[in-house]
């Protein structure tokens, strides 16, 4: 009994220690990052918003429109890390990366969490099924409807929301871990509809190179978001020097020289805001 | 960043579902690596130098492979060729078969350490092999070997969070997935730990009592 008090007691104090040590980091100014020569990048890897080719080398529209904005701004480099999509807004909180770049689009509870740059990429949102698509889905309310029906997505993104928003229950709404898995998880029948963004869902179908599946693009229902580069909310002084840049990019048409190779619609971005983003869907 | 002791109350249900799971995952995970361990050690001692060979080989294979890339490849390769396992049950088959390679060990040890005259003994009392394992060799080596099947219990228990890397929603894959539509870390994460730390020195009070019980017959 004395073990288990002890063991009690050195659980409490460590539980003291980790909210003490906590919320100790002031805000990251421009100088800063010029100093260290990088920004820190948070992606994901789920082309064609962010991708790490086998040689490591980071590239994807999202990351490439960034480190040409650090660029201009003075930081020569950027040093990616590969994140959860789920992890991403508390990592930035806890001062693991600068900058979440990674098509993490614009919701209000993301706007509250975070300081959004004005939009980047956008795009629509589409499912991955099986060919034929038995169940007939064509929006997250059939999935709903349809009490045999299964949906993956990643956790913590904007899909998994969607569904759940939708009136999916938590037991249908499958987390998987990243597009690669979501691919072979339709393909062995595990789950019936794989939810990502269009053009990433078309990227991992070109991959995938497989006959048996089908793509339902765009989502019924579902919105079209944007995402820009997320800041700390402390750091709106360094999102702002982002604005600045991007505002100057979009209109020297260099912002569309990055973005619409990926096949993104640098006009869609041009013609919506930060404040229109997260505003819409309340 | 704060403690929220409401964020915690309203995140319990989702936590204590993902704690039912992870408790169902080792108890069915151990009574399958009981199982395994004692087909393994009995085909090792086998006259037929084939099947022991083979199944040394593949539970040394198992045993020197991690746990994470044994699960991966029951969930993600096993459907190319036709076999299609649910979540929870491809959890339990990885946690069976790997931990059964090293209760396995257990078994073999028990069995190793009975001393050879008592084999003598029931040979020459005319008992078959039947009698002789029933009779002689169980009671015998079974009482030590529990606390050390106890143990692989308590490791398997605290294992289990690598069944979130195949999608079963056990307590690390809800904690997580709170965390991902909170952006909060610090409460869903810590209360994981409190809840393995609970269970884990529950289980090493009835550890001792196990070894108390059974730990010094022999």
């Amino acid at each position: 009994m004395r073990q288990f008090l002890a063991l009690a007691g050195g659980a409490a104090f460590a539980l003291t220690a980790m909210a003490l040590t906590a919320g100790s980091a002031g805000a990251i100014t421009l100088e800063e990052l010029k100093e260290q020569g990088f920004a820190r990048l948070a992606i994901a890897n789920e082309p064609p918003y962010t991708a790490v080719a086998p040689d490591g080398k980071v590239s994807g529209a999202a990351p490439d429109v960034a480190r040409e904005v650090f660029k201009r701004l003075g930081v020569p480099d950027v040093a990616a890390s590969i994140s959860e999509y789920g992890a991403m807004i508390p990592g930035l909180q806890a001062r693991r990366f600068d900058v979440i770049t990674a098509g993490l689009f614009m919701k209000p509870e993301r706007c509250e969490a975070v300081a959004y740059s004005e939009p980047i990429l956008c795009d629509a949102e589409a499912f991955l099924l099986k060919k034929g698509n038995s169940k007939n889905l064509q929006s997250y309310e059939d999935i709903a409807k349809d009490e045999t029906a299964t949906i993956g997505a990643p956790g913590g993104g904007t899909e998994e929301k969607l569904a759940l928003e939708a009136g999916v229950p938590r037991d249908r709404v499958i987390v998987v871990p990243d597009p690669q898995s979501g691919l072979k998880m339709v393909q062995d029948g595990r789950i019936d509809v794989y939810s990502l963004p269009v053009l990433s869902i078309n990227d991992l179908v070109k991959k995938a190179n497989d006959p048996n599946i089908e793509v339902v693009a765009p989502v019924q229902g579902a919105p079209v978001y944007c995402d820009g580069a997320a800041f700390h909310k402390s750091d709106t002084a360094l999102r702002d020097a982002f604005d600045v840049e991007l505002a100057k990019m979009k209109e020297s048409g260099e912002f569309a020289k990055i973005i619409e190779p990926y096949g993104f619609s640098a006009a869609a971005a041009i013609s919506t805001t930060r404040d229109k983003q997260c505003a819409a869907a309340q | 960043m704060e403690w929220d002791w409401e964020f915690v109350w309203e995140i319990m249900p989702m936590l204590l579902a993902g704690v039912r799971i992870t408790i169902l995952a080792t108890i069915l995970g151990s009574a399958l690596a009981a199982v395994v361990g004692l087909v393994i050690v009995i085909a090792r001692r086998s006259a037929n130098r084939a099947v022991s060979r083979t199944v040394g080989f593949l539970a040394e294979f198992i045993r020197g492979t991690p746990l994470l890339v044994q699960l991966y490849f029951i969930f993600y390769v096993l459907p190319d060729i036709g076999i299609l396992l649910p979540p929870l049950l491809a959890g339990v088959i990885g946690l069976g078969l790997h931990y059964g390679t090293y209760t396995a060990e257990v078994y073999r040890a028990g069995i190793e350490n009975l001393p050879r005259g008592q084999w003598e003994a029931a040979k020459a009392c005319n008992l078959t092999p039947v009698q002789t394992w029933i009779h002689v060799v169980m009671p015998q080596a079974i009482p030590p070997m529990i606390p050390a099947l106890a143990n692989y219990f308590i490791a398997m228990f605290k294992e289990t969070p690598l069944l979130s890397a195949i999608t079963v929603l056990e307590l690390m894959n809800q904690a997580k997935s709170v965390a991902n539509s909170s952006y909060r870390y610090i409460e869903p994460i810590t209360l994981v730990g409190v809840f393995f730390l609970v269970i884990s020195l529950i289980s090493v009070i009835g550890l001792r009592w196990l070894e108390k019980r059974f730990g010094r017959v022999a």
